[in-house]
Formats: structure tokens, C-alpha cells, sequence
């Protein structure tokens, strides 16, 4: 792992900092309540990076302290190698951000409210103002007052906001919130796209398809700490393997595979259903294994119609993971 | 537990688009910021009109209709402008109905990104949070002073061109200019007109006293519609009838005595009163837009903060500025608007009339007596006050 400074990095170290997103300890309290607790946060540069917890779980508290719409109460973080709050301008340079609901003046134009905002970042901020409308497909509304914005193009001329300063780091917090299929297609799509063009994406949300779908990697934040973080392909592969077996008298074939080692084995379970089999897998089984059960079976005399390998999802994991934390507490 | 994750493939994005230096963190707005937040107001159609209607309608109007009936009926209608119509509406409009503007005016500026959600876009920007309040101030500024001057530009023009040509003074016609040998003079030959329509301040103790009553009883006037009576002695029935001589004495005396009132009456304002009333206006609306943008970024209300103006500016200035609260009056003069009434141009009367203009004793009588320094010092401690304590809750302030 590598660890930022605490003194000033100089643009370069802070560039070739491999963490788009780095934080330690970080806390924030509101009274009592503990909304961030010590969270340790590594988030890669050039990925889209999911950022997963139930509501109330933290997850925009840390996002509006990472970028100082707030403060923190404990930890350090830095932000494209940036120590922030200290060098929150050099940091927040290049870096875009949704937080909650998109809101703007409702008495000026889409273009009138990234003026103001492009205003607030260098030049060449104005010239991007264009490009980034047609890039999130309101070009054509541009002209029209906010107020008459349905939440989806408001929610895009939050992207649009975004892209003012050519972030190298977009911070966008449930970006698919008011979206229509199409919408949330063309979002999807848009992300992908700045992560091709080595932009970092976080993306914090409650649809966990999405995230599955766009992002790299994940971390999962639940009563204000990250429990689980990593590239979401290692993370599921922790998970057990289960086996839908569709056959003839599941009854006797539940028997039959319960029998064996594989039945048998720490984690195992093997239940009967009207039409087959399922049988969960404890993680890190092998393919042989499926071939096994398959062999034991036809040994037995059962007709074996379709067997099929499910791979665990994002949305069964998160269940999973934050189900054995409310157990464990 | 947490794992940290291992995903060191990914490259670093090339620094090629490593931010520009762009003074990000410093206090100074850039111009572009300035005007687009001057761009953000000015769209506000409903508060512009608000403004305008205020600054420019009022005075407009009240000057339209009275131009209008001066035309149509000008022996019962005056005339629409004149020195007494300029510092009735400077003073009883301009003056109030521009800070109040003003001070709506800034409490929009200091509260509406809060209020409409901006204010997050902004501070992700990473400026400065005291840059994105200081550039309100001239944003503001360019609105509401141009706006303030229109008003008063009108008021002046109406009040110059469409002047009385001739000075009344306590109802009598009296030529304009005259010093006070002049307007002794010109007593003395329209001394009956004087004498029972001139406001009459002579005590015992002035010379030819004794000949007052006397010539008072005489005058045809006496008691009769629109004149002035003096409350005559006992023993003074039966006096024989004055002279030509005592009765040209005592109008005499009466325009001495009243040639203080008389030098303050114009038949339209000089050029140099209307600079620095105009002056003062803006001084006032400056005051007006600097509090309210403080206090609305304060309490992040436009409305609660706009009320809170009006009350300073309509209740409480009036209130402590003429009252005389024992062991507080120190404090009484921080009230700004004691101190930039102080600071008023001279005949006009200030804090809603009474204090000044034709026939009172000057602009600032009647107030709490206040030095101007200390008004200065007063004004400006508001100024810097107001400013300090709005940029500190936008610094501190979650967004």
C-alpha cells in the first residue's frame, strides 16, 4: 500500500500517487452519532469504483467530507495525492462531484449555471461548458430555465458541472436517481467512457446492479466503516457456488448427493425442489466438483435435464456481508 | 475486517491535466466570477422589478402625477418640483426605501446558492469559500447603486426644472437670495405681510420691544384668518396707533429674526446639495446591501433577514436615534442609522422628518448628538462587521 505524505507533494508525486481517493481513520460525528467511523478508504486511480452501503450507512456523509463540504473530526485523506482539507484548491482542481440531488438557480438556463460555475474554476473552464452539455445530452435545452429541468436533466447537468474542470477524479453520488432506462443506459455508458479516458469514477449507490455493471471495484460501507473493499471479480469470488441441477425424482437425488464428500462438506447444502436440485458450494470449489455431482447422479439413475454454475451476485454478496454483520452485533 | 484491495494494474492517469495555477485559494474574486454572480441577480425578474419599482417607480410616479395636476390646475396645485418636494422624497424615499432595497437586495445574494443548492456546486470547485463571498459585493454594488442613482437623477431633474419661481416663505412670497440686510429691507416694505405671517420670535429683551404690542394691535391683520397673532399684554388696549416708523421697525425685527429659516429656503436644490445628497444615498445604500448580504449569508434566510432590515431601518433607527435612554446613549449611537443621519446633508430632515428641512433647525437637531468621527467609525465598524461575520459563516458553514 502506498501511503501518501503528510508534508506537500509536490504536482508530480501528487500525479503519480497511485490512490485517487486515499483515507485514514477518517471520522465524523454528528453528537453522538457516528456517521463515519475510522474509515480506511483506498480507491485506485482510472477505475469506476462502486461505493455500496444500506441507507444511513454513511456513505454521503464521507463523500461531502472527502470534499470539504464538511469536516472531519478525526483521520487524514487525500484526494489525487492531495492532502485535503490543506491543499483542498490544488485537490478539488480536478475533481467533479454530484452530492445528493443536483439542484441549481431555477431561474437561469442550464448554460447561465455552469457560467457561474465554470467562472469559479480557471479559464478554460467556459470553453468546456458547450462540450460537456453535449456530451451529456442536453445541448439542446441548454437554453431553457432549470426550473422546467425534469430530475434526469438535472441529474445530467450535474455530470455537465462535473466535466468543467476536467477531473481526473468524479465523485458522483446516485447519479441514476430520477433516470429513465434510457437515462440510466446513457449514464452507464458515459462512465464507462471516462474511465476509458483514464478518469476515475466513485460511485456511490443503492442500485447494486449499476455498480456491478460499471464498476471495477467496490467497497462496501455499513454504520459508517468500509467492512469489505477490493475489485468486485476477487470479491465474489469468496462467495459460495451454488449448482441448479433441473432432474428427474429430486427427492432421492437430494440423497444421493448428500451422500457423498461433496454433500457432506463444511458449507455445503443440498436442497430439493419440485423440478431438481440446488446445491450450494462452499467457495473456492473447483470446476471437477460440478462434474462430480453430475457423475453421481447419472450413476444413480437420475436423468440430469440441466445443470447449471451460478456465480454468486453483487447484490447476493452485499446481502450476505452486511446480513452476517447485523447477526454479529 | 477490511480488506484492502489489490488493484495496482490500473496506471495513474498522466499529469498532463494537472490543474493550471489559478490562484484558487486566494480571497480575490476573478472578474468572471464577479460577473456572473452580477448575471445571477440580475436575472432575478421578480426582485428587479421589486427594485425598480422602488428606486424609480415611486419617485417617478409621485412626480408624474404632481407635474400632472400642476399642469391642469396650477393655481391649486404647486409646483411639481422645488426644494421642499427634493428633500421630502430624498429623505422620506430615497433614503429608506433604498436601504431596504438594498438590504433585500444583499440578503438574496447572501442566501439564494445556499437556499437553492449552488452553494455545494461551489465549494466543490475548490475555490475559495471567502472568494465566492466577496464577489457578491461588487456584484451587488453595480446593482443596486446605478439603480439608486437613476432614482435620485430623476428626483433631481423634476426638482430643478419644474422648481417654484417664486419663494414662498411661512406664505408669503419673498424673493430669493437676500441676505439679511436684503430681506430686513424687503420687510420693511411689505412690513404688514411680515408682520401677520411671519413666525414671530421676539422676547422682552429685544431693542423696541415695547412698540411690538402696539404695532400688533394696530396691524390690520389682528386676529383674522392666516395671521399670526401675539398674545398682546394687559394694559396694551387703548394704546395709540403706531407710527409708520415702529411698524417698518418691527417687521424689521420679525425677518432678522427669522432670516436663519428664511437662508435655508431654496427654490430648488444647488447643485452642490445634490451631489452630496446623492452621495449620501449611495453611501446608505451601500451600508444597506454590505448588512444584508452579511446577515442573510448569517442566517442563510433571505426573508427572515430581509424583516430584520426593515424593522432596524423603519422602528429601531427612529426609536433610539431621537430617545433619550439613560446610561445606554453610547449605545444608542452605534445604531447605524443614527450615524449616517448625522452624516446627512445639511436642511435635510432625516429618520422620518421632524428633524430638519424648511423651518426646523437643521437636519440632525432633535437626534442624539453624535460626533462624525464616531459616525464614521460607526459606519465602517458596520461595514467591516457585517462583512466579516457573513464571510466567517460561509467558511465554517457545512455546504
Amino acid at each position: 500500500m502506498t501511503t501518501a505524505t503528510l508534508s506537500a507533494p509536490s504536482d508530480k508525486q501528487a500525479a503519480e500517487n497511485q490512490w485517487a481517493v486515499e483515507t485514514h481513520g477518517l471520522t465524523k460525528r454528528f453528537g453522538e452519532n457516528v456517521a463515519v467511523n475510522g474509515v480506511e478508504l483506498l480507491v485506485p486511480r482510472g477505475c469506476a469504483f462502486g461505493y455500496l452501503g444500506p441507507n444511513g450507512a454513511g456513505k454521503t456523509t464521507l463523500i461531502r467530507v472527502l470534499l470539504g463540504l464538511t469536516h472531519a473530526d478525526a483521520g487524514t485523506m487525500f484526494l489525487l495525492g492531495q492532502q485535503v482539507p490543506r491543499h483542498r484548491d490544488k485537490a478539488l482542481a480536478r475533481v467533479g462531484a454530484i452530492v445528493d440531488e443536483p439542484r441549481f438557480h431555477g431561474h437561469l438556463t442550464g448554460r447561465q449555471n455552469l457560467q457561474i460555475l465554470a467562472a469559479a474554476r480557471e479559464s478554460e473552464a467556459r470553453d468546456r461548458i458547450g462540450p460537456a452539455l453535449e456530451r451529456v445530452g442536453i445541448l439542446h435545452r441548454a437554453d431553457d430555465k432549470v426550473a422546467k429541468y425534469s430530475m434526469g436533466m438535472r441529474q445530467r447537468l450535474g455530470v455537465a458541472a462535473c466535466l468543467l474542470g476536467d477531473p481526473q477524479l468524479l465523485i458522483l453520488d446516485e447519479p441514476m436517481n430520477g433516470l429513465d432506462p434510457a437515462g440510466m443506459q446513457d449514464m452507464r455508458e458515459m462512465i464507462l467512457s471516462l474511465v476509458a479516458e483514464g478518469r476515475t469514477v466513485v460511485l456511490s449507490s443503492h442500485l447494486l446492479d449499476e455498480v456491478e455493471r460499471t464498476c471495477d471495484a467496490v467497497a462496501i460501507v455499513d454504520r459508517g466503516s468500509v467492512v469489505r473493499q477490493g475489485p468486485i471479480s476477487e470479491l465474489l469470488a469468496g462467495t459460495s457456488l451454488v449448482l441448479e441441477v433441473e432432474c428427474s425424482d429430486p427427492d432421492r437425488a437430494r440423497a444421493l448427493v448428500a451422500a457423498t464428500v461433496i454433500g457432506a462438506a463444511d458449507g455445503a447444502e443440498v436442497t430439493a425442489a419440485p423440478t431438481g436440485l440446488g446445491v450450494t458450494l462452499p467457495a473456492g470449489t473447483g470446476r471437477d466438483v460440478v462434474a462430480e455431482v453430475n457423475r453421481v447422479l447419472v450413476d444413480g439413475g437420475i436423468s440430469v435435464y440441466r445443470l447449471q454454475v451460478v456465480q454468486a451476485s453483487l447484490e447476493s454478496w452485499f446481502l450476505q456481508v452486511t446480513s452476517r454483520l447485523g447477526e454479529s452485533q | 475486517m477490511t480488506m484492502l484491495p489489490d488493484i495496482s494494474a490500473s496506471a495513474p492517469v498522466p499529469s498532463t491535466t494537472a490543474a493550471k495555477p489559478d490562484h484558487r485559494g486566494s480571497w480575490i474574486p476573478s472578474v468572471a466570477m464577479i460577473s456572473t454572480r452580477f448575471m445571477e441577480l440580475r436575472k432575478r425578474r421578480g426582485l428587479m422589478i421589486a427594485l425598480i419599482l422602488v428606486t424609480i417607480g415611486i419617485p417617478t410616479v409621485f412626480l408624474a402625477i404632481r407635474l400632472l395636476l400642476h399642469a391642469f390646475a396650477p393655481h391649486t396645485y404647486g409646483p411639481a418640483g422645488g426644494y421642499a418636494i427634493y428633500s421630502a422624497l430624498v429623505s422620506g424615499v430615497l433614503y429608506i426605501f433604498g436601504f431596504i432595497v438594498a438590504a433585500t437586495l444583499g440578503a438574496t445574494a447572501g442566501s439564494d446558492d445556499l437556499g437553492e443548492g449552488m452553494f455545494r456546486h461551489l465549494v466543490v470547485t475548490g475555490r475559495s469559500r471567502l472568494a465566492l463571498y466577496v464577489a457578491r459585493i461588487p456584484a451587488g454594488l453595480a446593482i443596486i447603486v446605478p439603480l439608486v442613482a437613476v432614482g435620485f437623477t430623476i428626483v433631481c431633474a423634476v426638482c430643478v426644472f419644474a422648481a417654484p419661481t417664486k419663494l414662498s416663505f411661512q406664505g408669503v412670497d419673498v424673493p430669493v437670495g437676500l441676505s439679511r440686510a436684503g430681506l430686513q429691507s424687503w420687510a420693511a416694505d411689505h412690513a404688514d405681510e411680515v408682520i401677520c405671517n411671519f413666525d414671530i420670535r421676539i422676547g422682552p429683551s429685544t431693542p423696541s420691544a415695547s412698540a411690538i404690542p402696539t404695532v400688533l394691535n394696530a396691524t390690520p391683520c389682528g386676529n383674522g384668518p392666516g395671521g399670526r397673532v401675539f398674545k398682546q399684554p394687559p394694559g396694551v388696549q387703548g394704546q395709540p396707533s403706531p407710527s409708520q416708523v415702529q411698524i417698518r421697525e418691527v417687521a424689521h425685527l420679525i425677518a432678522s429674526a427669522n432670516y436663519a429659516d428664511y437662508s435655508r429656503q431654496f427654490l430648488y436644490p444647488s447643485t452642490s446639495l445634490m451631489i452630496k445628497s446623492g452621495l449620501w444615498l449611495e453611501l446608505e445604500a451601500v451600508i444597506g446591501f454590505v448588512v444584508g448580504l452579511g446577515l442573510g449569508s448569517l442566517i442563510g434566510q433571505r426573508t427572515v433577514a430581509v424583516v430584520m432590515m426593515i424593522v432596524l431601518e423603519v422602528v429601531l433607527t427612529p426609536i433610539l436615534s431621537r430617545a433619550r435612554i439613560p446610561h445606554l446613549s453610547n449605545l444608542q449611537r452605534t445604531v447605524v442609522g443614527l450615524a449616517t443621519a448625522h452624516l446627512s446633508p445639511g436642511g435635510l430632515p432625516v429618520l422620518g422628518g421632524g428633524g430638519g428641512g424648511p423651518g426646523g433647525g437643521g437636519g440632525n437637531a432633535g437626534l442624539l448628538p453624535e460626533s462624525t468621527t464616531v459616525a464614521v467609525c460607526v459606519i465602517v465598524a458596520w461595514l467591516v462587521g457585517w462583512t466579516a461575520l457573513g464571510a466567517w459563516r460561509m467558511m465554517t458553514r457545512d455546504a
